[in-house]
């Protein structure tokens, strides 16, 4: 398992940044002009590699557009976004992107699907060339045998798992998660995040999820942003030094507890009038 | 993956209430193979009924018998290669041009209006308009430009049939999943790849909505066209027996026309299910919605 994990590694990471940093945001903001609508105020993030950062926030506080602009989708109406010290202007092959749905493509395999990236960027010879590591991936996040299996036979669960693959087949520097997990049950969804907390691990990757949920927040990052709306931008950070690898069980620690409260209890603040939620 | 439940011991039997919450009472319960001969036979009870008590003259409504008669001496003329088949030929021809062009031409257009934005905000709205018209009514036009042979019906089956296939296939292609597309975008996919790889393919079941659709719609425009403009084709030959009151041989005519349409839908539906093994329930909601509304 490790091993075909480091494999993948060796196969995928080729750019190591110089420092630790890989993203850099300043002053970014973001109009929708149409709507006369100021979606972003001057948010300003740091990401170190190998963390794990979750965004949360009242819906509309323009976390999904903030994620958006990082993956190059949506151009900013002003800042920068540096990733690995280079200017975001559009979509790159360094980026990892999954969204609440699998948006797989149901007319192919799961091994056809996770190698689509590399399909459509370098060519079918490319992704047949590739087809050991697209193996390796679903081994690591346990789904070997599922190769030549389609969507339609696969649980929400293993869907998910078919996209982190795709995600990760061309060595993301950053991996960019647009609520994962927010279409599944609440017992698998909690075993989705042990899951991706395991393969963050294993890959080492810098990872940057917009959530809508408190504790799966708190459970899988090294740092909370929360977000308040309109203008939307980042209003408090919280730390999260929980050792890892973090258990289910320590979700019921008073020290889980303490920290989701301060979540909430600065999310709370962030929302008009107060005392929505 | 596919996990099969074992049962335990012996199966024991249902109970009189489990095996009317599983199948119902005795009346859905009967086997389909029998319900579907039964009501057949019912309903040509009923025809045969009408026809003896005189209900309408017989004349006007031949009876089942009769009909039956006619249908085989339509076959053996058929068979025989006499003027049925030479009727049913050029019918066929017709439908069959008609259908082809309908849909090589309504999916072309289809996928250019449906691609470009000017297509979906310009040419969409008069494409829906068009389709509401009743385009039947255009077969003397027809007539009067292209004549009294194949030509002028062959227009007439790609015209009607026309209609379906392009919305379907621009609605298809409009209806993309917006994730999927944006995850495209992320990967750098370029608009051809996009087009290949993406949309069209999960426009597929629209496509055939729309081809099915046309396969129905080629021979009701290719009979309108007969009706009209003559010519030597099984719609000419079942208004010529109806002007002479010869309704039972309008009926087995009919039949006739019907097998186009039926072998033809079933090409099509042949293709999609070859074509679609990855279509599943969900998608043919959005497909049933959309076939509904054409």
């Amino acid at each position: 398992m490790t091993e075909s994990a480091e494999a993948v590694d060796r196969a995928g990471h080729e750019s190591r940044p110089v420092n630790d940093e890989v993203v850099r945001i300043t002053d970014l903001s973001k109009t929708f002009h149409k709507r006369g609508l100021k979606a972003l105020d001057d948010v300003n993030v740091t990401l170190r590699h190998g963390t794990f950062t979750s965004v949360i926030g009242p819906s509309g506080c323009g976390k999904s557009t903030l994620l958006k602009i990082m993956a190059g989708l949506i151009p900013a109406t002003s800042g920068e976004i540096l990733l690995n010290g280079k200017p975001v202007t559009g979509p790159r092959q360094d980026i990892g992107i999954m969204f609440q749905q699998p948006t797989l493509l149901p007319w192919r395999t799961s091994l056809d699907n996770v190698l689509l990236p590399i399909e459509i960027r370098s060519g079918s010879a490319a992704a047949k060339a590739h087809s050991e590591d697209a193996l390796k991936l679903l081994e690591l996040v346990g789904l070997s045998g599922f190769d030549q299996v389609r969507p339609y036979e696969l649980s929400g669960g293993m869907a998910q798992r078919v996209a982190i693959c795709r995600m990760l087949v061309t060595g993301p520097a950053i991996l960019l998660l647009d609520e994962p997990f927010g279409a599944l049950d609440e017992l698998t969804r909690e075993y989705m995040n042990v899951e991706l907390q395991r393969i963050c691990r294993e890959r080492d990757a810098t990872s940057f999820m917009v959530t809508h949920a408190i504790p799966e927040a708190v459970f899988l990052a090294d740092q909370v942003f929360v977000m308040s709306a309109r203008p939307g931008r980042i209003a408090t950070v919280v730390d999260v030094d929980l050792p890892r690898p973090r258990t289910l069980d320590m979700m019921t620690t008073p020290e889980f507890g303490a920290l989701v409260r301060r979540v909430r209890g600065t999310l709370d603040m962030g929302i008009d009038g107060g005392g929505l939620v | 993956m596919t996990q099969k439940t074992e049962l335990q011991g012996a199966p024991s039997a249902m109970s009189a209430a489990e095996e009317t919450w599983y199948s119902g009472t005795w009346i859905d319960r009967i086997p389909q193979p029998v319900s579907i001969t039964v009501l057949g036979a019912l309903m040509l009870g009923v025809w045969w009924l009408i026809y003896e008590i005189e209900f309408v003259s017989q004349v006007l409504l031949p009876g089942p018998v009769e009909t039956f008669e006619e249908l085989w001496d339509a076959t053996t003329n058929i068979l025989t290669g006499g003027h049925v088949a030479e009727g049913l030929w050029i019918t066929t021809q017709e439908v069959i041009w008609g259908f082809l062009t309908a849909g090589i031409l309504g999916f072309v257009l289809g996928v250019v209006v449906g691609e470009t934005r000017l297509g979906r905000k310009a040419v969409m709205p008069y494409l829906v308009a068009f389709n509401a018209l009743p385009k039947v009514a255009f077969a003397p036009v027809f007539v009067a430009w292209f004549g009294f042979g194949v030509n002028s019906k062959i227009v007439m089956a790609a015209f009607i049939a026309f209609f379906p296939v392009i919305v379907d296939t621009a609605a298809g292609l409009a209806a993309v999943d917006a994730d999927t597309l944006m995850l495209f975008q992320s990967m750098e996919s370029n608009r051809w790849q996009t087009l290949r790889k993406l949309k069209l393919p999960s426009a597929l079941p629209f496509i055939f909505a729309g081809l099915k659709t046309a396969a129905v719609f080629s021979v009701v425009g290719a009979v309108v066209g007969e009706y009209l403009g003559g010519g030597h084709g099984l719609g000419e030959l079942i208004r010529f027996s109806a002007q002479t009151l010869r309704i039972d041989r309008v009926f087995a005519l009919i039949v006739y026309l019907g097998v186009i349409g039926i072998v033809l839908f079933g090409i099509v539906a042949w293709t999609e299910r070859k074509l679609l093994y990855w279509h599943k329930s969900d998608l043919l909601e959005v497909e049933g919605k959309f076939t509904a509304g054409a």
